[in-house]
């Protein structure tokens, strides 16, 4: 019983990191599922959302979660600007072009941080993220359960944009045959451009939880961007609920792993299963 | 794919005598003779070093469809392969060769998961290994010793007294022989059957060309090579630590090359090396500015000559009369 109960701390804390992994993977999701391009940038991008979030914090003073309603519609510009200028063009050239093109742009943006922020390692402190609540046996951060939280309300919200909307509609009608669409009078350049500034939205939220849950540093979101990876690649392509369980299964891979193997190996844990998906289910477990 | 869709012709290849090659290379390898300075000397070592690893990234990326995001990999574990080596007491240049082997080996390994991905799953799935290598060398030490840095971080032994010439000379050796080999690769059956794969894989499949076999043929090869011109690097450098062996930087550097110069011709990575090596010096007091504006040449040449300056060039009249004139010339 010592055992289980042992256990239940890390698998608790798992699920409700889960959460967290499943809104940075959401972006990258409907980018891969929409317009069919990987993008390398997305781990960059999920923490321009916490610089963000930082600024906002330090020098204007306002809460992070608060400053979302700002920094949505700038990091939705910038996505939308990245997608219309750089991707729809390379988009046209080749498969290989698109990937060598996020890449260039997650050196710029990890660079240009590095260059504003320096590589010391900054975190969002707020006074309720230090906070911790008790369930049954065992004390949690507050903050693992607000991401939780969070990544539920956003999938939500993103299903039913996508059910409802004209854009959604539209947006999943570029997915399913780029061509039909297109003959159907939908402008799948401008889908495209929409979809990419979600996607870029949705890190900002991304990325201010993320913040608030770990320090980040320039460098921070090439890991981010490989646990999100493992997740979308598990839940299967473009699959909302997909995502969540994937996000799920590298949180508990995560904590599981530094509960067995110590703390220091428990990156370790996590992208090893990542190369392990892409061997085994390359479709996921949602894939068609 | 698009970017070598392009073009039609079947291997662009290195036209011309190799006697001009030839002679360019016995000045080059006389340059710590005659005396020729210091910072040319490091210049043109790491111009052939990266030249190297260049020629291999294009063998992957330009004519084997093999998006290889996981050069430091083998960079990596070859150049922790020698280090290691010294530290058993063996001489450092008994371990260059090994360290090609452990590369190759690596590379055979990794394309169980990764060679059942196509496109850019391949991609994503070699992205993740220099990541994975490095956590392993950050907790791992394979013998005990001084550490610098975090981890697994080594000193190279025995190449305190190594002259500057030799380290070079073996560097100048390995870009030359990446030159040769791609020229035979090319012109060898491998070479005709990636350029065939890369045409239409499916009808390749279909005259007996087992497409499988031929990319892993590429991959291995380019895992040796690139793991050889890493030893060499390292004992140069002198010193390996996890953090910088397994970084992306190696990739940034070797992509830009290859990319700028032009991927898929067999002259591109020259060119893109000799412009790399010009950007790295020039902007070497900046290094944030320095990978930003490598950042953005990156995405330039991407979206104005996919090609790059070589497939560029290549259409222009000028080169095409030039080699007109060669040609005429040599008949």
């Amino acid at each position: 019983m010592t055992f289980l109960a042992d256990l239940s701390m890390p698998i608790v804390m798992g699920i409700l990191l889960g959460g967290l992994y499943a809104v940075i993977a959401l972006g990258l999701s409907l980018i891969f599922g929409v317009v069919k391009e990987i993008n390398i940038a997305h781990g960059d991008l999920v923490i321009l959302g916490s610089y963000f979030g930082y600024v906002a914090m330090t020098i204007i003073g306002i809460d992070p979660i608060l400053s979302l309603l700002i920094g949505m519609p700038l990091l939705f510009g910038i996505g939308f600007a990245i997608q219309k200028y750089l991707l729809n063009r390379a988009f046209k050239i080749s498969m290989d072009a698109t990937l060598i093109i996020a890449f260039g742009i997650s050196i710029i943006l990890q660079n240009t941080y590095q260059l504003i922020w320096t590589p010391f390692p900054r975190g969002l402190t707020t006074s309720y993220s230090l906070k911790s609540f008790s369930a049954g046996p065992i004390r949690l951060p507050l903050v693992y359960l607000l991401n939780f939280i969070v990544a539920i309300v956003v999938m939500l919200f993103l299903r039913e944009f996508l059910r409802r909307t004209y854009l959604g509609k539209a947006i999943r009608a570029a997915a399913q045959d780029r061509k039909a669409a297109h003959l159907m009078g939908i402008n799948t350049d401008r889908v495209y451009a929409f979809t990419f500034a979600i996607a870029t939205a949705l890190a900002a939220i991304a990325g201010v939880f993320l913040g608030l849950t770990f320090p980040f540093t320039p460098i921070s979101g090439m890991p981010f961007l490989i646990i999100a990876l493992g997740v979308v690649v598990l839940g299967g392509l473009g699959s909302i609920a997909g995502t969540f369980v994937g996000g799920i299964a590298f949180g508990l891979a995560q904590t599981l792993g530094g509960h067995f193997f110590g703390v220091a190996a428990q990156m370790l844990v996590a992208y090893t299963m990542v190369l392990v998906v892409l061997a085994v289910i390359p479709r996921g477990i949602f894939g068609r | 794919m698009g970017v070598r869709g392009n073009m039609k012709v079947t291997i662009p290849q290195l036209r011309g005598g190799l006697l001009p090659l030839i002679a360019v290379i016995v000045v080059l390898a006389l340059f710590p003779i005659i005396g020729v300075p210091r910072d040319w000397i490091l210049y043109l070592f790491l111009f052939s070093n990266y030249l190297a690893m260049a020629n291999m990234w294009n063998l992957l990326a330009g004519y084997s469809g093999l998006i290889c995001l996981c050069p430091a990999a083998f960079i990596g574990l070859a150049g922790y392969t020698m280090t290691v080596m010294t530290w058993l007491g063996l001489p450092y240049y008994v371990g260059i060769i090994p360290g090609g082997i452990v590369a190759a080996l690596f590379a055979m390994l990794i394309s169980f998961p990764v060679f059942r991905l196509k496109g850019i799953y391949f991609a994503i799935g070699t992205l993740v290994v220099p990541e994975i290598l490095r956590f392993v060398f950050l907790l791992w030490k394979p013998v005990g010793g001084a550490i610098y840095g975090r981890g697994a971080g080594y000193t190279v032994k025995g190449v305190a007294g190594v002259s500057g010439s030799q380290v070079y000379w073996s560097a100048l050796a390995i870009g030359v022989a990446s030159i040769f080999l791609m020229r035979y690769i090319l012109r060898s059956k491998l070479g005709s059957g990636l350029a065939a794969i890369r045409d239409n894989d499916s009808t390749a499949a279909s005259s007996g060309i087992n497409v499988f076999n031929l990319k892993l043929y590429s991959f291995v090869i380019a895992a040796f090579v690139t793991g050889i011109a890493g030893t060499i690097f390292y004992i140069y450098h002198g010193y390996i630590e996890p953090v910088s062996a397994f970084s992306i930087r190696w990739l940034i550097t070797i992509m830009l090359a290859t990319v700028l110069g032009g991927e898929g011709t067999e002259e591109g990575p020259i060119v893109g090396t000799i412009i790399v090596i010009f950007l790295h010096f020039l902007l070497a007091r900046y290094a944030e500015i320095s990978l930003i504006i490598q950042g953005i040449i990156l995405i330039s040449i991407m979206l104005l000559a996919p090609q790059g300056i070589m497939g560029f060039v290549r259409k222009t009249k000028t080169y095409q009369s030039l080699l007109e004139l060669v040609a005429g010339h040599g008949s």
